[in-house]
């Protein structure tokens, strides 16, 4: 029996050892972990998504219909669309600005800057509704001001608006500055060269690179903008009809047990969230292509 | 420029000849400092039209900071960069009209290899823009020339980087570009792909004319490629030559041992010769006074003796190198070590000691 043949012999025998790969574990734990892990999603997240459309629609559609077109739940939708209509565009611009700003150019207090957009991260919502009341407020400095000029910001709309883009100030930042980073200038630089201009240069290059965290970054703070409730509810004076919003208007309808409007209008913002995440998940199954581009080169 | 029947004139236009001459470029006593650290200490260099030059150094020895500054995308804290005799310092990058080409190509990501290429041409005020049809034909010939036709509608990552780097010099290339500058073209490439564009960079270069600056650190690349080689060190220029001046005729212990292989003996000058621990070797000292020296030799210019004056001493160790072996040799009282090449069939001495000397050297003033 030759060398060769006694090597094959043996191997129907070494196959009785079992050969995993080093990072994947036995079946008993990835069972167990897979478990834990929906068990936690089930509770926590899935549970109270569907107790919000069981709640809602306990009435029957006639009722969940009309706890949506009633005069004062209405007008909290269109308020809320408003605000958020006028809080994305301008963090859309301000945060393009500041991760331009921070990924693209050394200048002093940079590092300042990039500590200060995760601020409202960081501050209790309440706090930062507090800040706009003391600003503005009919004590403070600048209410009066405003006020002499036929401009009421507390307890008004300018007051939301600006307690939502306060809020929502550092979604769009915060997506694209890493991104952008991790670009570094070398196409910036590249375009200039060719003999672009500077805002060609933006918008052919430094943009279309960053789109898709851009387009991520816009549908968080569009989910944010529209579901803020803390600073808001500081700001807003809860005036039924004229500065509720939707997230203001459900607790107003929960305190007045009066559930299955509070969740009908509580469904619509779930839905959104469900929508914005659709949305996300489509684009990204869709030009999955384009987004590995961007991101590894 | 002219008298060129392999180029079609279309092409021509597409490469840019119909320019006019290549530029004359001078750098004069240009000096950086990024804060307190200085980059470049006030270099000078004179490159004529047409010339492909390689600035070759160490990292940090301010080879890129220098290109950097003949492109415009860093300014200088000193000196002055002439353009045919222009002020270059004064017009911005985009007015400089130059080609730059990237380590890591920096190619637009969200756009395809034609509109890669397009891009310098697309990006013009209206009134110096050619025509879409125009364009077209003149991207297609450049592809045609970096020998990547039919892959205009190509993404930059559906790309290798050899493929990609051609896409770079292309794109550069569309904007007719008054001088030709490259930031370690092939850094990134591995060693085969880079063997062939070198030789292919070349034939471009020969066909385009353009004056042309590549930074690289491989000695082999810059040596190979270009006309003239500008040896760098510490933001200063050690030396300025021909590639047989810079390997043959090395202005600095600098230059001698960054270029090739080398080994360093210090010595001393008696009486125009070259002496160790007091005993002459015989070794002429090619115009270096009295005094402390540092004798320099390439590991293959030495010749084993077994009489005679000689670098002698116990061999450390022994290794393979290509077709020849190579010994590392204690040398002398002050025992330093000194590599020697010798033929693989020579058998190793038995007193584990050799002797050798030079057959070519150069000494260095210490």
């Amino acid at each position: 029996m030759s060398d060769a043949e006694f090597t094959t012999a043996r191997l129907p025998g070494a196959a009785a050892v079992r050969f995993r790969r080093v990072t994947t574990e036995r079946a008993p734990v990835r069972i167990a972990l897979v478990l834990v892990g929906i068990a936690f999603l089930g509770l926590f997240l899935l549970l109270p998504l569907v107790a919000v459309f069981v709640e809602a629609l306990r009435g029957g559609a006639a009722a969940y219909w009309t706890a949506l077109v009633e005069p004062d739940a209405a007008a909290a939708i269109r308020l809320t669309l408003f605000v958020a209509a006028i809080a994305v565009p301008a963090n859309l611009v301000f945060g393009i600005a500041a991760s331009w700003a921070i990924a693209k150019f050394d200048f002093r207090g940079k590092s300042l800057l990039n500590t200060l957009i995760d601020l409202p991260f960081s501050v209790s919502p309440v706090i930062s509704g507090l800040i706009y009341v003391l600003l503005f407020g009919a004590h403070s400095w600048l209410g009066p001001l405003f006020k002499s000029a036929g401009i009421q910001v507390i307890f008004a709309v300018p007051g939301i608006v600006l307690a939502t883009i306060f809020v929502t100030f550092p979604f769009v930042a915060r997506e694209l500055i890493p991104l952008m980073e991790s670009q570094g200038r070398g196409d910036e630089e590249a375009a200039l060269s060719l003999g672009a201009s500077g805002w060609q240069t933006f918008f052919r290059v430094t943009l279309p690179n960053v789109k898709w965290a851009l387009l991520y970054g816009v549908l968080l703070c569009n989910a944010r903008a529209m579901g803020e409730f803390g600073a808001v509810s500081v700001v807003s004076g809860h005036i039924r009809g004229l500065t509720n919003t939707m997230p203001l208007h459900v607790e107003i309808l929960y305190n007045e047990y009066n559930f299955a409007a509070a969740f009908a209008v509580a469904s619509l913002l779930a839905a959104l969230a469900l929508v914005t995440l659709a949305v996300k998940s489509l684009l990204e199954w869709h030009y999955a292509d384009e987004i590995a581009a961007t991101r590894k080169h | 420029m002219n008298a060129r029947p392999d180029i079609r004139p279309a092409e021509a236009v597409a490469l840019g000849e119909t320019e006019g001459p290549a530029i004359r470029v001078t750098v004069e006593s240009v000096a950086k400092a990024f804060g307190d650290t200085p980059a470049l200490h006030g270099v000078s260099l004179d490159v004529a039209p047409g010339e492909l030059v390689a600035l070759l150094g160490p990292s940090g020895s301010g080879k890129t900071t220098l290109l950097r500054i003949l492109a415009g995308l860093d300014a200088p804290t000193g000196g002055r960069v002439l353009f045919d005799g222009e002020d270059a310092l004064q017009l911005t990058v985009q007015q400089r009209n130059i080609g730059f080409v990237f380590q890591h190509y920096a190619l637009f990501r969200n756009m395809t290899v034609f509109d890669n290429i397009a891009f310098g041409l697309t990006v013009r005020p209206r009134d110096r823009r050619p025509p879409k049809a125009e364009i077209r034909r003149r991207v297609l010939a450049l592809l045609d020339l970096v020998q990547l036709a039919g892959l205009e509608r190509r993404y930059p990552n559906q790309l290798s980087g050899g493929q990609r780097q051609r896409v770079a010099l292309a794109r550069a290339l569309a904007i007719e570009p008054r001088v030709l500058l490259l930031d370690e073209p092939f850094g990134a490439l591995d060693a085969q792909v880079r063997k062939d564009l070198r030789r292919w960079l070349r034939e471009i270069h020969d066909r385009t004319g353009h004056t042309t600056f590549f930074v690289t650190h491989d000695q082999d690349e810059a040596l190979e490629l270009a006309d003239r080689v500008v040896v760098m060190s510490k933001g200063r220029i050690e030396q300025v030559g021909t590639p047989d001046q810079i390997y043959d005729a090395p202005a600095s212990p600098f230059v001698f041992g960054f270029i090739g292989e080398s080994s360093f003996v210090p010595v001393e000058i008696a009486d125009g010769t070259v002496t160790l621990d007091g005993a002459s070797l015989d070794l002429a000292a090619l115009g270096a006074t009295h005094g402390k020296a540092t004798l320099g030799f390439r590991p293959h210019d030495v010749a084993i003796v077994s009489e005679g004056p000689a670098l002698s001493g116990p061999i450390l160790s022994e290794r393979r190198h290509g077709g020849m072996r190579r010994l590392e040799v204690e040398v002398g009282a002050g025992r330093h070590r000194a590599e020697i090449d010798v033929a693989v069939d020579v058998p190793r001495p038995a007193s584990g000691t050799i002797a050798f000397r030079p057959t070519k050297w150069r000494v260095f003033p210490a």
